[in-house]
């Protein structure tokens, strides 16, 4: 394939390559336009997961954790959460956040679109379940998504793969719903339960957090980009994107970026998309400032970088009597509970969570984890403790839905930069009197169930600190431009060929995993946009 | 990297290394039924000059804070001793306990000894049970759906 030259325009420039950029090249691949992504992190190699190797738990703490100010690498961009009781987590590289996520794969729900009209609480999408539908199935083939049919919780669907086996953990858990008569279904998981597309079947290796080696986790590094480079797309790594220039016509130019020498390019677009997640898109934006967009490209609407929606996390955590094989089969996919997702006012709060179970972790984070909890003490009684706990643990994570506030911010730090001298992302969050009645709900319910299940021992924390993983709503999309950043099929309201397809154009968060609907909205984006290619500026 | 600070291929002295002995033996000691060994029989020395040198000076001088005669109490004494220890250097232990855990729970024996199987995870692989799917009949027999929305 050959190199675009830098100084030749482009037709689409999109930027950033994880799960969203990743499905958006893929499906425009197919007009022939010319197509460049340019990607500040690298290629992964599954050879060098942590599963490879004896000390895959240590390098969770290291190389590959979850948060980029502890990881530090030089593909990362850090992030100041000084303000927020929930730090953001990430990853920087071909796949972005799927090289790491737990591939819980979740569709938001048809209220989930719709909660103005039914709570009478935030707002509104412009766009439906119904809308999303044909592109959640396509996004499910594309990736391959394990599940079963007949959740009476959804629309009916259909995943592509069998379920991922339940194991001990998820069957304790289920006759602990079933005693109390609480909704419960096998998870929808981004992993493949059975050789698909050249890809072979989960391992059940259990720290899927920390890259999957065998790569039966669906990351978009070896779903989406491999077929989106066989169709012509060019993918650029270790471009790291300062800013969007503008013309004088009010349209975007195309961007200034670092390539990994640290020169400092200039590319050219008749089109630029925006797929760097709800932090990423909004610090380029935000530091895309011009005469006519003082306060960031695309900003008139004042709302760029506003409406930070995370997932607020509650966890409890139960020791059985019986072993269970916990730190075996994927760790974040399991079961699931909506019992309590849709709004009951009379639990106090409006909109509601799921309840995901996951399973244990390996013998060091238990040792290590059981010493900051004092669960574990070191001493004489260490092995008694470790061995009470090991493998005897089923967890459930209440995943609650956050509504969209002004004062949640992304804006741009005023003093630290990353390494080519772009300011980092600064976080201002503040959890809301309904997320905190919604966490002490969730874990009292989390508690029940695992003391239904027979929990012997149960412990909760009612905030979970690391679990910023859902960057969502800081590019709202809407009809209004006075309300909303991108249109109904995420181009920009001022500059008419900017498109965003991340999880920034979330207008509600649900109250489960985002990243199935983030990539079902960027391939119906990425649809609209070829139907409209004649007017695409109109 | 220190570089110049460790000068022979062995780090510590017979001394400091005596009350490393004692010292993780006290962390993480040999249980009682000979299962599980203790975390004074594994190599820390050789796994920090593999994966953390820059922990050995700060090994070395909590090494040094500890009273000669640690070696020769008796264990309730020197339980106490570490306790002091955690108390008055909280950071410099929670270090030590991360290393120590790390080899620890590396070591084939410790794994074999806790049910788990030794090595890397992958290719290998673990095998669950699929778990019963008809205790879903509970979840179908109850007339709950999804709430449905304006479109
Ligand atoms: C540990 C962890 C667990 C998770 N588990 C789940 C789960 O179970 N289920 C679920 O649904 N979601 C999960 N997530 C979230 C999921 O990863 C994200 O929702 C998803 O990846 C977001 O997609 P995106 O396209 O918006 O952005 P991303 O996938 O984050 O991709 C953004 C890309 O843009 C690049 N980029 C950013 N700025 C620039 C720049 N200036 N120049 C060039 N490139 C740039 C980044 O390097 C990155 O590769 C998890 C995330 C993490 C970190
Ligand atoms: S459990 Fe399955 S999906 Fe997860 S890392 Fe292992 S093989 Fe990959």
């Amino acid at each position: 394939m050959s190199e675009a030259n830098l100084n030749e325009p482009v037709d689409v420039l999109i930027i950033g390559a994880g799960a969203s950029g990743a499905a958006v090249a893929w499906s425009l691949a197919d007009t022939r336009m010319r197509i460049v992504c340019l990607e500040q992190g690298d290629w992964m190699k599954p050879s060098e997961y942590p599963t490879n190797g004896t000390d895959w738990e240590i390098q969770q703490h290291g190389p590959f954790n979850i948060d980029p100010n502890i990881r530090q690498r030089d593909t990362d961009y850090p992030i100041n959460n000084d303000e927020s009781p929930i730090n953001v987590v990430n990853f920087n590289g071909v796949g972005g956040g799927t090289v790491l996520y737990a591939a819980h794969f979740p569709r938001l729900h048809p209220s989930d679109f719709k909660v103005k009209s039914l709570d009478g609480v935030a707002d509104d999408w412009p766009i439906s379940y119904d809308t999303l539908d044909p592109y959640f199935n396509q996004n499910d083939r594309m990736m391959g998504v394990s599940g079963l049919a007949g959740d009476p919780m959804y629309p009916p669907k259909q995943p592509p793969l069998p379920p991922i086996p339940m194991g001990l953990v998820g069957e304790k858990l289920a006759s602990g719903y079933n005693k109390l008569g609480w909704h419960w279904w096998p998870s929808d998981s981004a992993i493949i339960t059975r050789p698909y597309e050249g890809r072979d079947k989960c391992l059940n290796l259990g720290p899927c957090t920390s890259g999957c080696s065998q790569g039966a986790k669906s990351s978009t590094d070896i779903t989406y980009w491999p077929q989106a480079i066989r169709a012509g797309v060019e993918l650029r790594t270790r471009c790291r994107v300062r800013e969007i220039t503008l013309a004088e016509n009010g349209m975007a130019e195309g961007v200034i970026y670092y390539d990994e020498h640290g020169n400092e390019c200039h590319q050219k677009a008749e089109v630029v998309v925006m797929a760097c997640n709800g932090v990423g898109t909004p610090r380029i934006l935000l530091n895309s400032k011009s005469s006519k967009f003082p306060d960031g490209l695309a900003n008139s609407s004042g709302l760029l970088g506003k409406n930070l929606m995370f997932h607020p996390v509650a966890f409890s955590q139960g020791v059985f009597e019986e072993r269970l094989d916990s730190h075996k089969g994927p760790q974040g996919c399991c079961i699931l509970s909506k019992e309590f997702y849709e709004t009951d006012l009379s639990r106090g709060f409006v909109r509601g969570y799921n309840m995901q179970i996951t399973r244990g972790t390996g013998p060091f984070n238990t040792a290590i984890q059981g010493y900051a909890s004092g669960q574990i003490p070191w001493g004489p009684d260490h092995h008694k403790a470790f061995q009470r706990r090991f493998d005897h643990v089923a967890s459930v994570a209440v995943l609650c839905e956050d509504l969209p506030e002004l004062h949640n911010t992304v804006t741009l730090d005023p003093e630290l930069v990353d390494s080519d001298g772009i300011p980092a992302a600064k976080i201002n969050y503040t959890l809301s009197e309904n997320s905190k009645k919604m966490l002490k709900h969730g874990v009292d319910r989390a508690e029940q169930v695992l003391a239904a299940a027979g929990a012997v021992e149960i412990s909760s924390a009612e905030l979970v600190q690391s679990a910023g993983w859902h960057l969502l709503g800081t590019a709202r999309m809407g009809a209004d431009p006075n309300t909303s950043v991108v249109n109904s099929w995420g181009r920009s309201h001022d500059v008419k060929n900017l498109f965003i397809v991340d999880g920034s154009i979330f207008v509600t968060a649900g109250g489960l995993n985002p990243t199935s609907t983030i990539q079902a909205l960027a391939l119906y984006i990425a649809d609209t946009m070829k139907k409209n290619l004649a007017n695409l500026f109109d | 990297m220190n570089k110049g600070n460790i000068t022979t291929d062995y780090p510590l002295t017979n001394a400091q290394r005596n009350k490393l002995g004692c010292l993780l033996d006290v962390l993480i000691p040999a249980s009682q039924d000979g299962h599980m060994p203790s975390a004074g029989d594994l190599d820390l020395i050789a796994y920090l000059q593999a994966k953390a040198m820059d922990f050995l000076p700060s090994l070395i001088a909590l090494l040094d804070g500890l009273d000669e005669d640690f070696t020769t109490v008796n264990f309730d004494e020197r339980y106490q001793a570490v306790k002091i220890l955690s108390n008055d250097e909280p950071g410099l232990f929670q270090a030590l306990i991360y290393q120590a855990y790390a080899v620890y729970y590396q070591s084939p024996a410790v794994l074999e000894g806790i049910g788990a199987a030794a090595g890397a995870p992958f290719p290998r692989g673990n095998t669950i049970e699929s778990g019963d799917l008809s205790l879903l009949d509970a979840v179908l027999a109850t007339p709950k759906q999804y709430r449905k929305a304006p479109s």
